[in-house]
């Protein structure tokens, strides 16, 4: 779409286009410097930075960072180091929920928009319902879910009772219902913010693909799988990306209803990371983990791209 | 992505940000003591004293500043500046603010902070104005001092106690037919008073495996039973001993035998014993000053002796003396007159729901009389055991109660949770003294 106008543009001041095509560069660079400062400043140099942090012995309180290479990486790769055991068990707790969370807050929210994507009564007033949960800080919707959901005194195992279910359920305390706690807060506090970006996207389907999908006698499910779908991809790729990095990057959830309890089972990898680096003041350590962190998540998002990538072009 | 490079970012830039700090501040280490105090009160120019606590909550935010005013008020050439903020905010901003010589010139810390306060060259030592207040050891509870000793220095001066203690909900005994005057002591009665309970139904005492208070209640039965949690010089973890076996065993064995539920959620047990669904609760003095508690009738009592010997957990808080960058002496004279008369002034400070740690105002009976909730908590102290001292010691402790979930949920065997914790724990203290040293 966007990218029509330069090529039409440049074919037809092809005699100018050099010095026009530059000072149109350079008004774009001008635009882009502010925000180009600050991710300098603030995110590409605090990157490079902390891969030099690595590579020490940093503990920020101490006057002396020793220079020790590349050992706090192979420390995570050797099986009986301090760091190795709790980062791998961090990092299977991050895994555990991803997978257990990325798919309900993809199809959910399809669903849902596809519902509100209809001409029904109260159509904004649903939208608004689901989306509200979104607008609260995980503190709030930790906090309310630590309360609501405690195995002893919280109101989910009083009603489960009164239903005549198991009443003794230990949702906050252990496994594996921690994490169905874990995943069903996390599903309801941001299907919300995926439903409105679907929704978005399903209103800019073009409603004659219908027309002419029903013309040719196609019933709903083949609607939904040869015109929404399609419809949906790049907006698609967008909400599965951005949801798989956020599920990656889980930590108040799991900080403030489980406590990384039992053991350190739901203890997630940024958990750890802000434990070791923060908290324990291994900052070295710490990025370290947090580089081996981002190049998996830099896999997943590049295989994810190319998987949805339009093949049809 | 975004959000883990914005967390890089600032764990990067706070990080840039510490390196130019110690950067600019050369050295460090002990210090030497930064001024003298005289037997009287401090008489030289007038300072502004900066006073960092973490005292938010309950009845502190009324009583200090009502303290600070009055001693104020009779010190003209004092003026302590009382600045409360969260604990959690103290640890971190302490260090920055003291290398850069805007720290505070008296702050209170808890017992298991003090060595890594000190091994950062945080601390001024503090023996000779220990010496000229007139304090020894046997003016607070035994082995207090001992928690605020480093390397053969004293970087404490102690504040307050906070022991465990057996919370009882009196109406729950009567339903099981117990007489609430006659509390469990011991290994024996305390089992049957259990025993009596579970024949009504009713699970007497709400195991949990977290940090409040499963592991206080493991660390007091690990000492009942003889065991200690770190070697003398702290270089390795012991609490995986017989004792620590034997410790978290018993906590298991409750959960076994129906005395109490399993998977308990944090403070579960406390809101259990408010709602009136259990008897007993091994819990901190601070709950005496807990506002639900008061809507059933409970008592209190030393917690009994399930071990060999009697002990019990408790954890304290000490004054400290700050190095700062060009401290000023004068102000840590005034600094220590302050504390001094903050001591001799402190039983109002049982409102809060601590113990006074000095010894005078803990055994004027008038302290008792006022509050009564607290007489057993008194007379724990003589066994009480405190915090370890040892720079970064936070960070093993935390492997402590690790093994007291894994146990208590079931995970593990007590003896392997605690295995498994101990090499955790001697890997930790490996690093803790490779950085901070001896």
């Amino acid at each position: 779409m966007v990218s029509i106008t330069p090529t039409a543009l440049g074919a037809r001041d092809r005699v100018s286009r050099a010095p026009r095509g530059a000072r149109r560069t350079g008004t774009a660079y001008l635009f882009l410097a502010p925000f180009l400062v600050l991710f300098c400043v603030f995110v590409l140099a605090p990157c490079v930075y902390g891969l030099w942090i690595s590579l020490h012995n940093w503990n920020p309180l101490l006057p002396n960072q020793p220079f020790i290479g590349l050992k706090n990486y192979i420390d995570l790769f050797t099986p009986g180091t301090l760091t190795s055991g709790n980062f791998w068990e961090s990092m299977l707790a991050t895994g555990i929920f991803t997978v257990a969370s990325v798919p309900f807050l993809i199809v959910i929210p399809i669903g849902l928009a596809q519902l509100l994507n209809r001409r029904i009564a109260g159509g904004t007033v649903f939208r608004a319902v689901f989306f509200a949960p979104y607008v609260l800080g995980v503190a709030v919707i930790g906090v309310i879910w630590k309360y609501l959901l405690d195995p002893q005194v919280g109101v989910v195992n009083h009603v489960l009772g009164m239903l005549g279910l198991p009443a003794n359920t230990p949702w906050t305390v252990d496994v594996p219902w921690a994490w169905v706690s874990l995943v069903g807060v996390t599903v309801w506090w941001t299907m919300g913010f995926n439903t409105v970006i679907l929704l978005a996207g399903l209103k800019g389907i073009n409603a004659e693909l219908y027309d002419a999908a029903s013309v040719d006698g196609a019933g709903a499910a083949r609607k939904f799988f040869s015109v929404t779908l399609p419809g949906l991809r790049p907006v698609m790729t967008f909400v599965t990306t951005l949801t798989i990095l956020a599920s990656a990057n889980m930590f108040g959830q799991s900080y403030i209803i489980t406590g990384g309890h039992p053991g350190n089972q739901t203890r997630t990898a940024i958990m750890y990371i802000s434990d070791e680096g923060l908290s324990q003041n291994q900052m070295g350590a710490a990025s370290a983990m947090s580089y081996i962190l981002f190049a998996i998540l830099a896999v997943i998002s590049i295989i994810n791209f190319r998987l949805q990538r339009d093949t049809t072009k | 992505m975004k959000k883990g490079m914005a967390r890089r970012a600032i764990a990067a830039t706070l990080a840039i940000g510490v390196g130019i700090t110690l950067a600019a501040c050369s050295g460090s280490g002990g210090g030497d003591t930064g001024g003298s105090v005289k037997a009287g009160d401090y008489s030289g120019p007038k300072v502004t004293v900066t006073f960092w606590n973490g005292w938010t909550g309950g009845a502190a935010p009324v009583l200090v500043p009502k303290l600070v005013k009055k001693f104020n008020a009779e010190h003209k050439n004092i003026v302590v500046k009382d600045v409360p903020m969260e604990w959690g905010d103290i640890a971190k901003k302490m260090p920055l603010a003291v290398k850069a010589g805007k720290g505070p010139d008296l702050a209170v810390g808890h017992g298991d902070d003090i060595a890594t306060y000190a091994a950062q060259g945080l601390l001024l030592k503090s023996d000779s104005i220990v010496k000229s207040l007139g304090y020894t050891d046997s003016d607070f509870p035994a082995g207090l001092m001992k928690d605020g000793n480093y390397n053969g220095s004293q970087y404490g001066i102690p504040w307050s106690v906070t022991p465990l203690g057996l919370y009882v909900n009196k109406d729950v005994l009567k339903q099981a037919g117990l007489d609430p005057s006659n509390l469990p002591t011991d290994k024996q009665s305390y089992l049957a008073a259990l025993q009596a309970l579970k024949a009504k139904g009713i699970q007497g005492e709400w195991v949990d495996g977290f940090v409040f208070t499963g592991t206080f209640e493991f660390e007091s039965l690990l000492w009942q039973y003889g065991g200690e949690l770190f070697n003398d010089d702290v270089s390795k973890a012991t609490f995986n001993s017989d004792a620590g076996v034997k410790a978290l065993t018993w906590m298991t064995d409750l959960i076994k035998n129906g005395y109490s539920p399993s998977n308990v959620a944090q403070d579960g047990n406390i809101n259990a014993l408010v709602a009136s669904k259990t008897a007993f609760n091994w819990n901190g003095v601070w709950q005496t000053t807990n506002t639900a508690l008061s809507k059933v009738d409970w008592t209190a009592v030393p917690v009994p002796q399930i071990g060999d010997q009697k002990a019990v957990w408790s954890s304290s808080t000490h004054w400290m003396f700050m190095n700062n960058k060009g401290q000023d002496k004068n102000k840590t004279s005034a600094a220590a007159t302050f504390v001094k008369w903050m001591n001799d002034h402190s039983s109002g400070w049982a409102e809060t729901g601590e113990l006074p740690a000095a010894n005078s105002v803990r055994n004027d009976p008038a302290l008792v009389q006022k509050y009564p909730n607290l007489k057993p908590f008194l007379e724990e102290l003589p066994y009480a055991h405190y915090e370890t001292v040892a720079p970064g010691i936070t960070n093993v402790e935390a492997t402590i109660t690790t093994a007291v979930n894994e146990a208590v949920l079931g995970k593990k065997t007590p003896k392997q949770a605690l295995d498994d914790a101990v090499k955790q724990a001697n890997q930790l203290l490996e690093q803790n003294k490779s950085q901070y040293g001896g």
